[in-house]
């Protein structure tokens, strides 16, 4: 009795393992490495009549092949009917796993990204880790460049699919992307792009990227060069590195529809340089030192917030710390981008000098 | 019908007996009217000559008579009596009308030598030999205990193999003592001759890849196996000695791990479980990666992988599984020539399997290092038993991740998980201490703790007396 109840288990077994054999159907799904064309950077451009103009880059993996990357262009409807267009081109089958970046071009931007982020994120194989970068110009042109050097820019972060298509999506903030532009023989990082939903808008210089920075989230590591004034005819730099910043956000109801944010960024760091004459190693000169710069970013902060209101893009996420202290109802019945350029927005920061060099 | 005649043992019977046994040695006493009959070679030289020869040369015909009531001489009344105890090493003495049965056991035999499978860089280096009085010598040294009980067993119609069974009264489970007993009593087969043999008689599931005993050739492990309350067995001209219950995870101990220090005991035992862990999945992982999952390859990775596959003409999983077979061809080889010709077959299979092939584009050289780095990692592994069952497991995963790709790893690792789950030693869970989930146990399974922590016996053991020791500190 046990030894037949043995063998029917034993058989059962062996069928339950040959059951799955028929999910192998004709192994259409095998992906064999060398015979994929890896798209690596895949670039988005409009063309005319609507149409986009896609351009893929792919590595070359014969050793023996002095190309290192193949480039692959073609105007379509859709970015996936791209794709088959591609493979077409070339004896590889042209996959979109590998995706590391999609650049974006400025005229595309300024026409919406919605839908192709969208496409990007429906296709599974595409990780939500992949760059996001709006190029000045034709993105199909400036793709090998930005291939030789990696976005190197510190103070611009670099946005994930995933970051997005997440304030894209929310209510209460605007997605943000840095953005590059061909000067000359490589590419360089032109500052940030702000979009208002999926459509770009305007954008923050590279060299203001750090305010911009500093009063929307937390930072755990960054640089700033600051310049305060002059001195003697010659200009007054201070180098503040190993930025440590946290954002601290309040929200006073005025009245309906009228509202008061206090941004706090609250900047510990080290000065590396400081060009000035007075003895760092003296406490009250410290003092005047952080009140200083905290007025340069004050400044600077206030100016880019009024630009960002004048746009209306909420690249800052006020709308989310607003809509934190209302109830659901309240925040449905406003109309945000109406609200938003009215709110009154204070930006205020204190800095925090660590340490201040070896020898003095 | 001669009863009389067919059972008391006489000389002539005897020696009718042992007909055309070329080495068995009959020695007449004319004058003392004695004879005896024995194996020389499973006799030892200097009892026979201490016992019988001297005494027989100073002695007359009638002091004879007292010489055999000492002890040692035994009045044997039974043909079939003395006919086995000369096969078992007895000096037969024939003297008028009585036989009496000398035992004068020494056969020649191995000495006492290092363990070859299971080595140790500290503690006893000694291993057990084909001798059973040797092994049960080496046990009973190092535990001075009444309560050690040895039962005796035969088995084998024609080789009459000797089985002893070890355990430590009011430690180990009567009831497994009782239940091995039983199953080694019950085995009807003509000759058993190692312990490994033995297991797969007595394992509750003799058709599973996996070893359900654990086998080892070192006294220390058995003597700690015996005080953790398990039973060990030794057979006899085996230098193997088997340990039950068992559980799957005790084939990953080593006493290594005792006798060094429990942090670098516990690193050990974490880097053990590791390596279990590559050597299933590594080559597997390698062949649905680049066989299905490109989407996984880091960027970094990508180029080199992508182009040590390029020109490789078959696709991954024939690669890996022809990388496979050769390194256990290599393996085998080695395993089974002399050591000196073994290095040999060792180098010649590391310069041209691994540089040669990748020259010649037959594999690629990330493929190389996955095969060797599963391998390496399989030898991890202390029991010999386990690693090569693991080993072979890892064929049946590599072609079905060829098949489904991670699917079919992960397919692979259940199925794994299932068999396990279903194996049982002794009738004892085989998961023990994860299926049942005894958390007390894994101080001593996955790390190993600092002694004052282990202070209780494993729980699969079902010990009446489970405090091991009391010591704070």
């Amino acid at each position: 009795m046990h030894r037949q109840n043995y063998s029917l288990a034993r058989l059962s077994l062996i069928l339950l393992l040959l059951l799955p054999l028929l999910l192998t159907g004709c192994k259409s799904d095998e992906r064999i490495l060398e015979k994929l064309g890896l798209v690596q950077t895949a670039s988005y451009d409009l063309a005319e009549n609507n149409r986009i103009k896609v351009t893929s880059c792919v590595p070359v993996i014969d050793p023996d092949s002095s190309a290192r990357r193949e480039l692959l262009s073609t105007v379509s409807d859709s970015i996936k009917e791209a794709r088959i267009m591609f493979s077409r081109q070339t004896d590889l089958t042209v996959v979109s796993g590998q995706l590391r970046d999609a650049l974006f071009g400025l005229k595309l931007a300024k026409a919406g990204l919605g839908d192709y982020i969208d496409t990007l994120l429906r296709d599974p194989s595409i990780a939500l880790g992949v760059k996001v970068t709006i190029i000045n110009g034709d993105a199909g042109r400036y793709i090998n460049h930005l291939l030789e050097k990696e976005a190197a820019g510190n103070s611009i972060p670099n946005t994930t699919l995933y970051e997005f298509s997440r304030d894209y999506n929310d209510d209460g903030i605007d997605p943000v992307a840095p953005i590059v532009k061909d000067s000359g023989d490589k590419a360089v990082i032109d500052g940030i792009a702000l979009f208002q939903e999926d459509r770009y808008r305007m954008k923050i210089p590279a060299q203001d990227g750090i305010f911009f920075g500093l009063f929307r989230d937390d930072l755990r590591q960054g640089e700033a060069a600051l310049h305060l004034g002059e001195e003697d005819g010659r200009p007054v730099v201070v180098m503040f590195s190993s930025l440590l910043n946290s954002r601290k956000v309040k929200v006073h109801r005025l009245g309906p529809g009228r509202f008061k944010v206090e941004l706090l960024a609250n900047i510990q760091g080290s000065v590396l340089e400081y060009t000035g004459h007075h003895y760092l190693n003296k406490a009250g000169v410290r003092q005047q030192l952080e009140r200083d710069i905290a007025d340069v970013i004050m400044a600077k902060a206030k100016e880019m917030v009024s630009q960002m209101q004048q746009h209306n893009v909420d690249s800052l996420g006020i709308g989310i710390q607003i809509r934190n202290t209302l109830s659901y109802k309240e925040w449905n019945q406003m109309n945000w981008r109406e609200v938003y350029p009215q709110v009154e927005i204070e930006c205020k920061a204190k800095v925090t000098i660590k340490d201040y060099g070896k020898y003095m | 019908m001669e009863p009389d005649t067919q059972n008391i043992p006489t000389l002539r019977h005897i020696l009718d007996e042992f007909d055309q046994c070329a080495d068995l040695s009959h020695r007449r006493f004319p004058e003392l009217s004695a004879d005896i009959v024995y194996f020389p070679h499973t006799v030892d030289n200097n009892l026979l000559i201490q016992e019988i020869l001297l005494p027989f040369d100073r002695l007359q015909a009638d002091g004879l008579d007292k010489l055999f009531l000492q002890s040692q001489f035994v009045e044997t009344r039974e043909s079939k009596a003395v006919v086995v105890g000369i096969l078992e090493g007895c000096v037969a003495v024939f003297h008028g009308e009585a036989v009496y049965l000398l035992d004068a056991y020494g056969p020649e035999g191995r000495s006492v030598q290092q363990s070859e499978t299971e080595t140790v860089i500290a503690g006893p280096h000694d291993a057990f030999v084909e001798s059973a009085p040797t092994n049960l010598s080496l046990i009973r040294r190092r535990i001075k205990s009444s309560h050690l009980k040895i039962i005796r067993c035969e088995i084998g119609e024609i080789s009459k193999t000797t089985v002893y069974i070890l355990y430590i009264k009011d430690i180990a489970n009567l009831k497994y003592v009782q239940d091995l007993q039983n199953r080694i009593n019950r085995i009807e087969t003509d000759a058993i001759n190692d312990g490994g043999t033995l297991t797969q008689f007595i394992e509750d599931m003799p058709n599973s890849v996996f070893p359900q005993f654990l086998t080892t050739e070192r006294p220390d492990v058995a003597v700690s196996k015996l005080a953790a309350g398990r039973i060990i067995t030794i057979v006899d001209n085996s230098p193997t000695a088997i340990s039950a219950p068992s559980s799957f995870f005790e084939f990953f101990s080593s006493p290594d791990d005792y006798y060094q220090r429990w942090a670098l005991g516990t690193a050990l035992r974490l880097l053990r479980f590791l390596a279990l862990v590559i050597t299933i999945s590594f080559t597997a992982m390698y062949v649905s990666v680049t066989t299905f999952h490109y989407e996984m390859i880091p960027e970094a990775l990508l180029r080199t992988l992508a182009e040590s596959r390029n020109r490789v003409p078959f696709p991954p999983v024939y690669e890996a599984l022809l990388m496979e077979i050769m390194i256990e061809l290599l393996r085998e080889a080695g395993a089974r020539l002399p050591t000196k010709i073994g290095q040999t077959i060792g180098i010649v299979g590391g310069i041209v399997i691994g540089q040669a092939a990748v020259q010649a584009g037959l594999t690629s050289n990330v493929l190389i290092i996955a095969v060797a780095s599963s391998a390496i990692a399989s030898f991890v592994i202390p029991s010999y038993m386990m690693s090569a069952s693991i080993r072979l497991i890892r064929f049946g995963i590599i072609i079905l991740t060829g098949i489904w790709g991670n699917i079919g790893l992960v397919m692979g690792i259940a199925l794994i998980v299932i068999h396990l789950s279903n194996l049982t030693s002794l009738g004892s869970s085989y998961l023990t201490p994860i299926a049942p989930m005894k958390t007390g146990d894994w101080k001593d399974v996955f790390i190993r703790a600092p002694f004052s922590k282990l202070s209780s016996r494993p729980s699969q053991s079902k010990t009446m007396n489970s405090i091991r020791q009391k010591n704070k500190k």
